[in-house]
């Protein structure tokens, strides 16, 4: 028993007296894998045992659990996307056959496939639930504005990577969504026109389609991955929340093994969601026929039905006005609120947002209504 | 050129042309329609013709003869350089053309090979216009009857292929239904009216005129255009068989021409009638046999039997193409399984046909074909389909082993809090 032990030991010593492994390590702590910093001046055995040892409240379990989760489903895009992304071709002549080779011939590849539609759908509602719970949580008050604004950005990015992927199988689906999401974004003043002239026009044609690649492939993942970073490292400046004293600290080994356990109920479950319920497949994208109920995708249809519903005296531009006046002070909720929510004004708060909750909701059916009896 | 130059030069033409000075230049300017500028130049140029009728020179730049050079003088006569009625209108002038000498005049072109050949037209309209309904009575001193300009035009004579024109093919069931819907005119002949009705709700016409479809027979269709003759009950059977040529063969193979023919009745129509021609469903075996043959007989159940063997071979393909879009969904390969069911739907497409040869020996294999092919289909993909089961076999098999890591893991997680309370 004591010779592999002392190899072991010999061969980390080995490498460690030529790799700072601690600094290496201390880099899952960018990403809130390791929610404490390691001493980087200290060997890995030993910066880890202090750093295991130290009380934590479990930021792997309810209610802190949706931060890494969104980034656990970031982790699992990226996997399931990379393997996608050999055999996938983003021309518009090649889109659909490679994405009907990888569901049909390549192995496993429905999967994989089925997966990333999954862990997408997941993503951002999981996303979604961490606005929701920062809001009636109470916060996004003095000291945590930046978490509060970067958990809508990254809601934002997602919404923008969950847009442009729907485009890549060049699907009848993907692509009308796809066309009357952009009838949404152009109409918005100031973002529309410069959304149109970032992508190179207006229109769907296999060029977009590249740039739609590039961006969902490189450049909104950076950015999500800027915004997770940005986000853990305020977290642990500011702390996991307000209510931390309320969860019983516990030794961060211990959240570790929360963390597997929440890795193999989320493997499982979207495993499970892949197999019992799949996306069915459609045909290809036809530019000149409009399937019927082609609507934006469910994040855009409350901007949809406000554009829609005015009466044409209303200008367009002041209906994208409106909208972006919502998100503008959506964004800077911290700023416009000042001083505690706490006591009563929290639950007027509560009241003011299940409003607005109430409202997005309505407007989303409306969207998707007005596709139906089009 | 401009808006602001272009009004002052056509009014100047316009003067000129009015002076009857006007040179081949501004002739040109005031034709710009022209096809051939040259042509159309030298038929107008000096004609005074317009200055009084002004309408019929506007009906005429619509068409193709004042393109081609054919002036008011090529059929009217007169003197067009004349400026006063009186000098215009003398000489070989013919002032309106009667409606009887109107084939033979528009003939004197048209019946010539030699103007006729860069054209590419045919000659012959003339002769075959007096074998017509309408030649032969026109013969006899009946103008009422159609010729050249009834449906051609007088004046705004316009190339067949020009959508505007009235003999357009879309154009010519409302043509022909000028007269040929015109109650009291069709009266005094002892002819229906309800012609162009009875078309416009047929299979033929609603492909026509709804449809789009320029392939599908116009009245010339099936009664020719110059030569236009209700076909006889033999003959009718023949124009038919110009396009349903199948049909044609497998009727003529059959018991049923023989008879109809020795009877004197029409063949197609009989069952299918003529103008309001029923869209040709399997379900036309249920009421057209009963017109002749009463229920019982061995012939009602020959129609029985032939439905029964081209429903049961329906419906197989209808579930095999199911199931087909169904594994297209998940995706499965299913070309192959389309290029299949693409050949039975070509068998059940024959089969209709043939059974105008009241052969079950003949209809039965391709019945039979169009139903192997989909059984075979459907047989492969519920195999498939079946084997899918496997996958839940397989998340069975995941789960198991992620909650056994599930449960180790819990237990690792208590023992490490054990140590930490420790």
């Amino acid at each position: 028993m004591e010779q592999p032990t002392r190899s072991r030991r010999s061969v980390l010593g080995w490498v460690e007296e030529r790799v700072s492994l601690t600094e290496i390590v201390s880099f899952l702590s960018v990403f809130g894998l390791l929610p404490t910093e390691l001493d980087t001046t200290k060997p890995l055995k030993e910066a880890l045992a202090e750093s295991l040892r130290r009380p934590l409240p479990s930021y792997a379990r309810w209610p802190h659990v949706l931060g890494i989760l969104s980034f656990m489903l970031f982790l699992f895009l990226g996997v399931t996307g990379a393997l996608l992304a050999f055999y996938y071709q983003p021309t518009a002549a090649e889109a659909y056959l490679s994405t009907t080779a990888i569901a049909r011939d390549v192995s496993m590849g429905a999967l994989v496939g089925q997966a990333h539609h999954w862990a997408a759908i997941l993503f951002l509602a999981v996303l979604l639930l961490r606005i929701l719970r920062f809001y009636f949580g109470a916060l996004y008050g003095k000291g945590r504005e930046i978490v509060w604004m970067v958990a809508i950005l990254t809601f934002v990015a997602a919404a923008n990577a969950d847009l442009t992927g729907r485009l890549l199988p060049w699907d009848t689906r993907g692509y009308w969504s796809m066309v009357r999401a952009r009838e949404v974004t152009d109409a918005l003043p100031g973002f529309g026109p410069l959304a149109t002239f970032l992508v190179g026009g207006a229109g769907l044609d296999s060029l977009i389609l590249t740039r739609f690649y590039v961006l969902h492939m490189f450049v909104l993942p950076a950015i999500l991955l800027v915004m997770f970073y940005v986000h853990f490292s305020s977290v642990r400046r500011v702390g996991l929340s307000f209510a931390v004293t309320a969860s019983r600290p516990r030794p961060l080994r211990v959240a570790l093994y929360d963390v597997l356990l929440l890795i193999v109920g989320l493997f499982g479950g979207l495993i499970t969601l892949s197999v019992l319920w799949p996306q069915p497949f459609m045909s290809a994208a036809d530019p000149l026929v409009t399937p019927h109920g082609a609507r934006p995708p469910w994040y855009l249809l409350a901007p949809h039905a406000v554009q829609q519903v005015f009466p044409g005296t209303v200008p367009m531009v002041v209906r994208g006005l409106l909208i972006e006046a919502v998100f503008a002070v959506i964004l800077l909720l911290p700023f416009l609120v000042k001083g505690d929510v706490t006591g009563s004004r929290r639950g007027r708060f509560a009241g003011v947002g299940l409003a607005a909750c109430a409202a997005w909701v309505g407007l989303t059916a409306l969207g998707w209504w007005l596709e139906v009896y089009r | 050129m401009s808006p602001v130059r272009v009004v002052p030069v056509a009014a100047i033409a316009a003067a000129l042309a009015l002076l009857g000075l006007a040179s081949p230049c501004a002739a040109v300017m005031a034709v710009p329609r022209t096809l051939d500028p040259s042509a159309a130049a030298a038929a107008h140029t000096g004609s005074m013709c317009g200055v009084c009728h002004s309408d019929v020179r506007v009906e005429e730049h619509q068409g193709v003869h004042e393109a081609e050079g054919v002036a008011c003088i090529a059929c009217h006569g007169g003197d067009p350089t004349a400026t006063t009625v009186e000098t215009a209108h003398r000489g070989n002038y013919r002032g309106k053309i009667a409606r009887k000498d109107i084939p033979a005049l528009c003939a004197s072109c048209h019946s010539d090979v030699a103007k006729m050949r860069s054209y590419n037209l045919a000659t012959d309209q003339l002769e075959l216009y007096r074998t017509s309904k309408h030649g032969q009575r026109l013969a006899l001193g009946d103008d009422r009857v159609a010729v050249c300009t009834d449906c051609h035009g007088v004046h705004e004579v316009r190339a067949t292929a020009d959508p505007k024109s009235m003999v357009f093919a879309r154009n010519i069931p409302a043509t022909c239904g000028k007269c040929h819907g015109d109650q009291k005119l069709m009266g005094a002949y002892g002819h229906k009216d309800d012609a162009l009705a009875e078309y416009k709700a047929g299979v033929h016409g609603r492909a026509l005129l709804e449809g789009g479809n320029d392939s599908a027979p116009d009245c010339t269709g099936c009664h020719g255009s110059h030569g236009a003759t209700p076909p006889g009950a033999i003959d009718e059977g023949r124009r038919c068989g110009q396009c349903h040529s199948k049909v044609r063969a497998a009727f003529a193979a059959g018991p049923h021409k023989q008879e109809l023919d020795d009877q004197g009745l029409p063949e197609c129509v009989a069952c299918h009638d003529m103008h309001r021609t029923a869209p040709v469903t399997i379900a036309l075996l249920d009421t057209v046999c009963a017109r002749c043959h009463r229920p019982g007989t061995k012939e009602a159940q020959l129609a029985g039997t032939f439905k029964t063997m081209y429903t049961q071979a329906s419906t197989d393909v209808d579930e095999a193409e199911k199931l087909v879009a169904e594994a297209a969904r998940i995706p499965l390969y299913v070309d192959d399984y389309r290029s299949r069911l693409a050949l039975a739907h070509t068998a059940l497409m024959e089969s209709m046909p043939m059974m105008h040869s009241l052969d079950v020996a003949q209809v039965e294999p391709l019945t039979r074909k169009a139903r192997s092919i989909a059984d075979e289909v459907k047989g492969e993909i519920q195999h498939k389909l079946a084997g899918r089961v496997w996958r839940y076999v397989g998340l069975a098999f995941m789960w198991f082993y992620l909650v056994l890591t599930a449960m180790l893991l819990w237990r690792a997680r208590a023992r490490a809090l054990a140590r930490g309370a420790a």
